[in-house]
């Protein structure tokens, strides 16, 4: 069908139907896009002083040692995080697959936390993690050892602040794979009881392989969030100590919004931008040959 | 009831033509279907004519007003779609009057037509409910109410009957006809199924290749095909075709002649057939008869039997190496690679290169 | 949730065993909020001496009391509400009507525009932060309600969801509306539209939780308390630790600013599970 239903096709006043959402969108998306590719490119400043300087703010990134260590830090904090995010609820949705009243409520439960917004779990958060009377002090303190500095070692505040994401972004991924598991086919798991596979040999060979492109779907996923870790650095710790806990979107906030270098914070964008458009182009090809699974 | 006349209609797809100088005239009242295997170009030619699809070239006349260039809406046309196309959010009482509500019809009148359609159809009880309650067959009926409501100058049946299973299709076909009796309108129906057209229509317009290959009543479709396509299309199990060539016989008719030299006599006359430098002899089943070897034309071997109770079909193989259906009595005895013989015994139909088909004069 | 792809049975020993382990992890994982709970309904002054307290009385409602007499959290709470309200109505009606559009209609560039917008998945709201808050402030839009609102309408993914679930619509239905008379705008309303009334239910709920739980937009572009967030709110009084009223009160700000969301969650688990998961696959 090539002009579903569309008796004089190709006409201009079709377009109104898109027009409204095409015109938020060019103007809050795609101007800001551009424009900051192109302030990348300049020297500026929050007084409109604006002066060509080409790529110079990004060889001025790369001898950045501040924000050399963001890079580092969101790194380490991606490589921190979605492992276990992946592990983790992936572990939790093959036991939770099951029809029963008792798994729909530990669903629920598991899911809880993701509905909060990240204000108020590094509220919850700095009450556990603080040496002096949060809940992890608290419970050293009842087996007889002294609190741990968790936010303000340099060493302890990223996992720290890594354990906090994965009791907030446990319940999406978990989800994720419980609709995956949901489409294995009954059939698959009878021929394999029928083959005598046990347990293990069921989950290797029958359910995980099934599952497969869900897997990669939710590693990329958790890839791209984590990778925009903002909210829970720059709530508990500012990025400290002595930014040991500054990812690359905080570097960004303080250089555009604290230090108004807005023209060297563009150029900080454009590299978290190309990192997330290539992490989403996987997404995409990956979900595309979706109709492949199974 | 209205005159539905296409005049030259072209259509492409991109590049890709689809219909190529289509030209036909419905005469008032007239129920016409437009049969060919899918991909011909017959739901295309309806969808131009209800405003579905736009029109490349040439011009659709309905009634007295030239509508190619009118919106769907604004034609008077009403049609039932194959998958029906119920409102599945609307009661059936809502589905049937969603057209009259947009042509602003009042609500006393919209009320006693949707009664008036539902008492026809049988579906009064139905009209508080959603489609999604319905069966197949029950929404078809809704399709159909959905139509008749409008009071449409012309109706349009895409493949309505297809997505019924064979007993359904077989009452909905009759219901069908006698419903057609009853609204007295000017009806198209698109169809690949050449019985629906054979039983229903008044005319069949036999569509292949993005052409009309004939149009004729459903009679002479069957007795006098056009061309090979028809001859093969229209019939079933199809028309077999012979290799033969002509020579003169008795009285001047033209005598067709198998390889092996044993002819069959036709009601040609050989002066009225063109030159051609090949021949085949189309015979219909029910022309073909097995005899005991020896006493036919000429012997053949049977390739296989289908029995269907009533009658018998067997397929022979010529020693030649052509192939043709025979009929023969329900209660035959004949079994697979016996050799029998074939008589030919009934009318039989001859084509020339070009697949164009010769008949003998229509009786006077 | 079916039971459609069960695993292999086990015995009833090692269910028991796995229900402990599940009670367990569902512990540890309600923990900080029991934590968060306890901590709220203790007085500031004994909570400065020893947070363990928190494991005996006495109890008290005290905390909550100071939040009732602080005029700014529920002005926080309306102004969530508001915005989030009107995010979730402006994206509902602007990808309604693009995906109708790109689904069913033809116009010169559509399929040009539809990559268009496809491409605006990939964009990170971080990467345009600059530039979009200069130009709100060309505009005086910072601290207004417009402003904390309009960038959540440019997000792609609600005309991504509508238009792949329009163009699961049988084109059929289309085109007998168009027969019965019907013009674009009626078939779009009175024929699609009710029946997107699904996708129109994940996408809300999806709108309404981003943008409401949404911390980083309300942060740059609402600077004065009175246009806060709940969110920014909350976060500000988070900032201000050290010179805080007082560690109870703080916590019974989390179970007020969380309750609302977790209260909906309660009710609408299903939905909101579905929306949120939907809206991650794409």
């Amino acid at each position: 069908m090539s002009a579903a239903a569309a008796p004089r096709a190709g006409s201009w006043r079709n377009a109104l139907f898109v027009a409204p959402y095409l015109a938020v969108y060019l103007a809050l998306l795609l101007y800001p896009l551009l424009a900051g590719a192109w302030l990348s490119l300049h020297k500026a400043d929050l007084f409109g002083g604006e002066v060509f300087v080409g790529i110079e703010n990004f060889q001025r990134l790369t001898r950045d040692t501040v924000f050399l260590q963001a890079v580092r830090n969101t790194f380490y904090f991606v490589l921190l995080t979605v492992p276990a995010l992946a592990t983790i609820s992936l572990g939790l949705a093959l036991a939770l697959n099951r029809p029963t009243r008792a798994a729909a409520v530990f669903r629920g439960v598991f899911f809880s936390s993701s509905v909060l917004s990240v204000t108020i779990v590094t509220l919850i958060w700095r009450l556990v993690l603080i040496p002096d009377g949060g809940l992890i002090a608290n419970l050293l303190h009842l087996a007889g050892r002294p609190p741990i500095p968790l936010l303000s070692h340099p060493d302890l505040v990223l996992p720290a602040i890594a354990l906090t994401t994965v009791w907030w972004c446990l319940g999406l991924p978990m989800m994720l794979y419980l609709a995956a598991l949901q489409q294995v086919p009954a059939e698959l798991y009878e021929a394999a009881a029928l083959d005598n596979a046990g347990r293990w040999k069921t989950l290797t060979h029958v359910t995980l392989p099934s599952i497969r492109r869900t897997i990669v779907l939710v590693v990329i996923i958790q890839c791209v969030l984590q990778f925009q870790l903002f909210g829970q650095a720059q709530l508990l710790t500012q990025g400290g100590p002595n930014g040991a806990s500054r990812p690359i979107v905080l570097f960004l906030y303080e250089v555009g919004f604290r230090r108004w270098d807005i023209g060297y914070a563009a150029a900080a964008s454009e590299i978290l931008f190309a990192v997330i458009l290539i992490a989403t182009l996987a997404q995409y090809l990956t979900s595309r040959g979706k109709g492949a699974e199974r | 009831m209205a005159r539905v006349r296409l005049d030259r209609l072209s259509k492409r797809f991109g590049a890709v033509p689809v219909l190529d100088d289509i030209s036909l005239d419905i005469a008032a009242g007239e129920f016409v279907a437009f049969l060919g295997p899918s991909g011909c170009g017959k739901s295309t030619l309806l969808r131009m004519i209800a405003g579905l699809e736009s029109v490349d070239a040439g011009q659709i006349h309905i009634g007295d007003r030239r509508v190619d260039q009118l919106p769907p809406g604004g034609r008077g046309v009403a049609m039932v779609f194959q998958h029906y196309a119920l409102y599945p959010h609307m009661t059936i009482f809502e589905n049937m009057a969603f057209g009259l509500r947009n042509a602003k019809v009042a609500k006393a009148e919209i009320e006693a037509r949707v009664a008036e359609a539902a008492r026809i159809l049988e579906i009064e009880r139905f009209l508080p409910s959603k489609p999604g309650q319905l069966s197949g067959g029950q929404r078809q009926r809704v399709a159909i109410g959905r139509a008749i409501v409008k009071k449409p100058d012309l109706f349009l049946f895409d493949e309505p009957l297809s997505n019924l299973d064979a007993a359904l299709r077989l009452r909905t076909r009759l219901e069908l006809a006698q419903l057609r009796r009853r609204l007295d309108a000017t009806m198209i129906l698109v169809t690949h199924d050449q019985v629906e057209a054979m039983t229903l229509a008044d005319r069949i317009v036999v569509m292949s290749d993005r052409r009309i290959q004939q149009i004729g009543t459903p009679m002479e479709i069957y007795a006098r095909p056009a061309n090979r396509f028809v001859a093969t299309f229209v019939g079933s199990p199809p028309m077999a075709f012979l290799d033969v060539t002509l020579n003169v016989g008795a009285d001047g008719l033209a005598r067709a002649a198998l390889a092996d030299g044993a002819g069959v006599q036709t009601a040609m006359p050989l002066a009225d057939l063109p030159s051609s430098p090949t021949w085949r002899l189309g015979v219909r089943p029910e022309a073909a008869k097995v005899v005991a070897p020896g006493t036919g034309l000429v012997d053949a071997k049977i390739a296989f039997v289908e029995r269907l109770g009533d009658r018998t079909l067997v397929h022979l193989r010529l020693a030649d190496g052509g192939a043709l259906t025979a009929e023969d009595a329900g209660t035959s005895r004949a079994a697979m690679d016996d050799i029998v013989g074939l008589a030919i015994d009934g009318p039989v139909h001859l084509f020339d290169a070009e697949d164009n088909a010769h008949h003998p004069r229509a009786p006077t | 949730m079916s039971g459609s792809a069960q695993p292999v049975g086990r015995s009833p020993w090692e269910a028991r065993a796995g229900f402990a382990v599940m009670v367990v992890l569902a512990l540890i994982m309600v923990l900080p909020l029991l934590w968060t709970l306890g901590l709220s309904l203790k007085a500031n002054n004994e909570l400065l001496r020893d947070t363990g307290s928190v494991f005996h009385g006495p109890y008290t409602l005290e905390n909550y009391g100071s939040i009732l007499r602080r005029a700014a959290v529920f002005r926080w709470l309306g102004n969530s509400l508001l915005v989030s309200l009107c995010t979730t109505l402006g994206v509902l009606t602007l990808s309604s009507l693009a995906g109708y559009g790109f689904a069913r209609l033809e116009f010169p560039g559509r399929r040009w525009l539809f990559a268009l917008v496809l491409f605006g998945l990939a964009v990170p709201e971080q990467s345009v932060i600059i530039t979009r808050h200069q130009m709100f402030s060309a505009l005086h839009l910072h601290n207004t309600y417009p402003g904390l609102f309009l960038p959540g309408l440019s997000a792609p993914f609600g005309v991504f969801l509508m238009t792949q679930y329009f163009k699961a619509i049988p084109v059929e239905l289309d085109e007998a509306a168009l027969l019965d008379g019907a013009s674009r705008l009626r078939v779009f309303w009175s024929v699609l539209l009710p029946l997107t009334l699904p996708a129109q239910a994940t996408l809300g709920i999806f709108t309404f939780l981003s943008s409401w739980n949404d911390y980083w937009w309300p942060l740059i572009s609402a600077t004065r308390s009175e246009m806060f967030t709940l969110t920014v709110g909350v976060a500000s009084s988070q900032i201000n630790f050290a010179q805080t009223s007082g560690l109870g009160f703080l916590m019974a700000q989390a179970v007020f600013a969380s309750a609302p969301i977790l209260a909906v969650y309660v009710v609408f688990q299903k939905y909101i599970v579905r929306a949120v998961s939907g809206a991650a696959v794409r």
